[in-house]
């Protein structure tokens, strides 16, 4: 056995130094984590297998695995399904999936780091150091977010890539075989030179004349030789007009500011899960609890508040933090809160915002507003806590 | 080292009032004055004057409910006091909590870890929220406590001993100057408690102070200089263990024929008064009031070999810590 070295204790009646001699006096005072407390802190919560699995799965797995099928189905049989990527697929699930699923999983992450050092015990050990509680509170927020941001990051990355190199390159439906990247000039002078393809096979709402027919059958078999060929044209770049903003959609990647704006607000979501859950967590001194409710404000709360057209809601839509954040969403993107399909979900690009009360600087400040509040309870609460 | 404090040593009720602040230089490890907590109705620490001497072996015992880990958690800030002043080292509490707890390594009810995390990884997490020095201590203590050749193991499947291992290793991440430990020999094997006494005596011998509440009253006995008793709250003896024994009753064993009519002749001649006889065959046990006790036993063989009684043996037992304990808590009937 070693000894652990001994500092020469000091006589009764002399003073005990609070550090041993020659070494700088620790604030451990201060309210202010020190680097080795946030790593530590990052490493025990990187080594919850539980919650790490929980994390992946929902913001990495969940995409991945939704990509992964797209990717499949569209490789296996790419007549019937279309390509993972594009623009359109990329809002589907930036708007949609991944918010959703980066708050919950930020907040489950959350929630543990609230609590987990009361419930197993180690909150003690830690207090007895002497080291302030509200440093011990505060490290755990770089250290949490280090981790959500990262597998938010992540899952994100996965899907902007999918949307980017999983992009169709060209539309080969009903034999079209439209070629990407086309101006809207462009696009009606390669529907001109193929009039009876597109007069049969791309899609139009305007009245077709009656002596062009389009049989069922192979485009060989196409018979529209009672109308002369300028009309056909004619007809054919009325067509292209018609569609280009649907052979945009289709083809286009989603553009770099798009894909960084919403990546920060994805970001932004799983940064409010984890603050709002740690302070949850922390107030209430257990996890399972505060994630339950967490959750439901994030599927059932949310779309029922941006639903709602009930005047005396108005203030509680105007100080909850869900619609704050989805009045953050960028403008390009259609607003889904809650999951597709659960009400309010996905619209057009911009249809959401016109249904949220507050301006951009205000859903800011309520976000703040709740951070803050939410920080302040849970250290509060961590600094009055017997221990 | 037993008995070295005896002379800072007074019954409580004469403990004179605390004295200034000064205490910065004070020769306690731990002070209390007049420190009382309440859980509504019922007062867990009432009114306790609790002194440790710097550099000893504190023992502070009481029963199940005494008010013992209360005070601890006060001690460490752990919960409020409602009333009276404590100083760790000679650092007030709390107003100084960070100075004090600084040189202060403690276990606390039970020593609990992260149990998905390796013996190693926890004393990382623990040594972090220390001075920076602390992190270089992680090996040292480890190999002092036994636990190197388990500590990349997650504590998940550590057993009880080696838990309390892993707390006082934890302990000693602070190269305490002041350790408190609250039931370290609970779970450990009879080899696991010679390891832990080891371990305390070799820090109480290296100038620490170790208050060790316990239940084990054998081994407090065996490892520590001073012991305060707790009763309801309040400290109702301390000082060192051989000053307080020694005020504690004698038992005198007395192997004679005839032990009925010897006890007859004891209480005839008087002796009843300041000793109690009892038959325990083959002779009878004597319980003498505390004090130098040479005197009386002599008393004793006069009267016996007087009466015409065949004295085989007498022999003087010193009453131990446990059935002093006993005594004092009123666990035990006063045999005098």
């Amino acid at each position: 056995m070693t000894s652990v070295p001994v500092h020469s204790a000091p006589p009764p009646g002399q003073a005990v130094p609070a550090a041993p001699a020659g070494q700088p006096r620790d604030r451990r005072g201060s309210p202010l984590p020190t680097g080795a407390m946030i790593s530590a802190t990052l490493m025990e919560l990187r080594r919850r297998r539980g919650l790490m699995v929980a994390l992946v799965l929902m913001a990495i797995g969940l995409p991945g695995l939704f990509e992964g099928i797209r990717l499949l189905l569209h490789a296996f049989a790419p007549r019937t399904n279309p390509p993972a990527g594009g623009d359109m697929i990329f809002a589907v699930l930036v708007a949609g999936f991944l918010p959703t699923f980066a708050f919950i999983a930020a907040a489950t992450a959350g929630c543990t780091a609230g609590s987990r050092d009361l419930t197993e015990g180690v909150f003690r050990h830690l207090v007895i150091t002497g080291r302030s509680r509200l440093a011990l509170y505060l490290a755990r927020i770089p250290a949490g977010l280090a981790i959500v941001g990262t597998v938010v990051a992540i899952g994100y990355a996965l899907v902007c890539a999918v949307s980017i190199f999983a992009a169709p390159s060209f539309v080969d439906d009903s034999n079209a075989n439209v070629p990407p990247g086309l101006s809207e000039a462009g696009f009606e002078h390669w529907a001109a030179t193929r009039a009876r393809t597109v007069i049969c096979d791309l899609p139009y709402s305007g009245r077709v004349p009656p002596d062009v027919a389009c049989p069922a059958g192979p485009i060989s078999s196409l018979t529209p030789a009672q109308t002369a060929p300028p009309a056909l044209d004619a007809l054919a770049v009325r067509i292209a007009r018609q569609d280009y903003s649907g052979y945009r959609g289709i083809f286009l990647r989603p553009p770099a500011t798009l894909m960084l704006t919403a990546g920060i607000w994805i970001e932004l979501e799983a940064a409010v899960g984890f603050v709002l859950g740690l302070g949850l967590a922390s107030l209430l001194g257990q996890r399972t609890g505060p994630v339950i409710l967490l959750i439901m404000s994030q599927l059932i709360l949310d779309p029922i508040l941006i639903a709602a057209k009930i005047p005396a809601l108005e203030p509680v839509r105007r100080w909850f933090f869900g619609l704050a954040l989805a009045r953050l969403e960028p403008a390009a993107l259609p607003m889904a809160r809650g999951l597709p399909g659960v009400s309010g979900g996905i619209g057009g690009p911009g249809s959401g915002q016109s249904l949220l009360p507050e301006s951009p600087a205000l859903a800011a400040c309520v976000i703040a507003a709740w951070l803050t509040a939410w920080t302040i309870l849970g250290a509060w609460r961590m600094m009055t806590r017997d221990a | 080292m037993k008995g070295r404090h005896a002379a800072a040593y007074r019954r409580p009720s004469d403990v004179k009032p605390a004295p200034p602040p000064a205490a910065l230089g004070s020769e306690w490890a731990v002070e209390t004055r007049g420190l009382t907590k309440r859980f509504r109705s019922t007062t867990a620490v009432n009114d306790v004057e609790l002194l440790v001497p710097r550099g000893s072996a504190f023992g502070y015992l009481g029963p199940n409910g005494a008010g013992k880990t209360t005070l601890i958690r006060l001690l460490l800030g752990l919960t409020r006091a409602d009333a009276g002043t404590m100083s760790l080292l000679g650092y007030p509490v709390p107003r100084q909590r960070d100075l004090a707890l600084a040189r202060v390594g403690a276990i606390v009810d039970e020593p609990r870890f992260h149990r998905h995390l390796t013996g190693r990884q926890n004393l990382r997490l623990l040594s972090a929220a220390r001075e920076p020095a602390a992190l270089d201590r992680i090996g040292p203590v480890l190999d002092r406590t036994g636990m190197t050749d388990r500590a990349d193991d997650r504590v998940a499947d550590y057993s009880m001993g080696m838990r309390q291992r892993l707390g006082v290793a934890a302990c000693l991440l602070a190269d305490p100057w002041l350790l408190i430990l609250d039931e370290p020999m609970n779970g450990l094997d009879p080899a696991g408690i010679a390891g832990m006494r080891d371990i305390i005596l070799s820090l109480v011998a290296e100038g620490r102070t170790v208050v060790l509440s316990s239940h084990l009253l054998d081994e407090v006995e065996r490892t520590c200089d001073a012991v305060a008793i707790v009763e309801r709250g309040t400290i109702i003896r301390q000082g060192p263990i051989s000053e307080l024994l020694a005020g504690a009753a004698v038992t005198l064993r007395v192997e004679c024929s005839e032990p009925d009519r010897a006890r007859d002749l004891l209480a005839s001649a008087g002796l009843g008064a300041s000793a109690q006889a009892v038959p325990a065959p083959p002779g009878l046990e004597i319980t003498l009031p505390a004090g130098p006790g040479g005197e009386l036993i002599a008393e004793v063989n006069r009267i016996l070999i007087a009466g015409g009684i065949s004295v085989y043996r007498l022999q003087s037992v010193q009453a131990s810590l446990e059935s002093w304990f006993l005594h004092v808590t009123g666990r035990q009937e006063d045999p005098r």
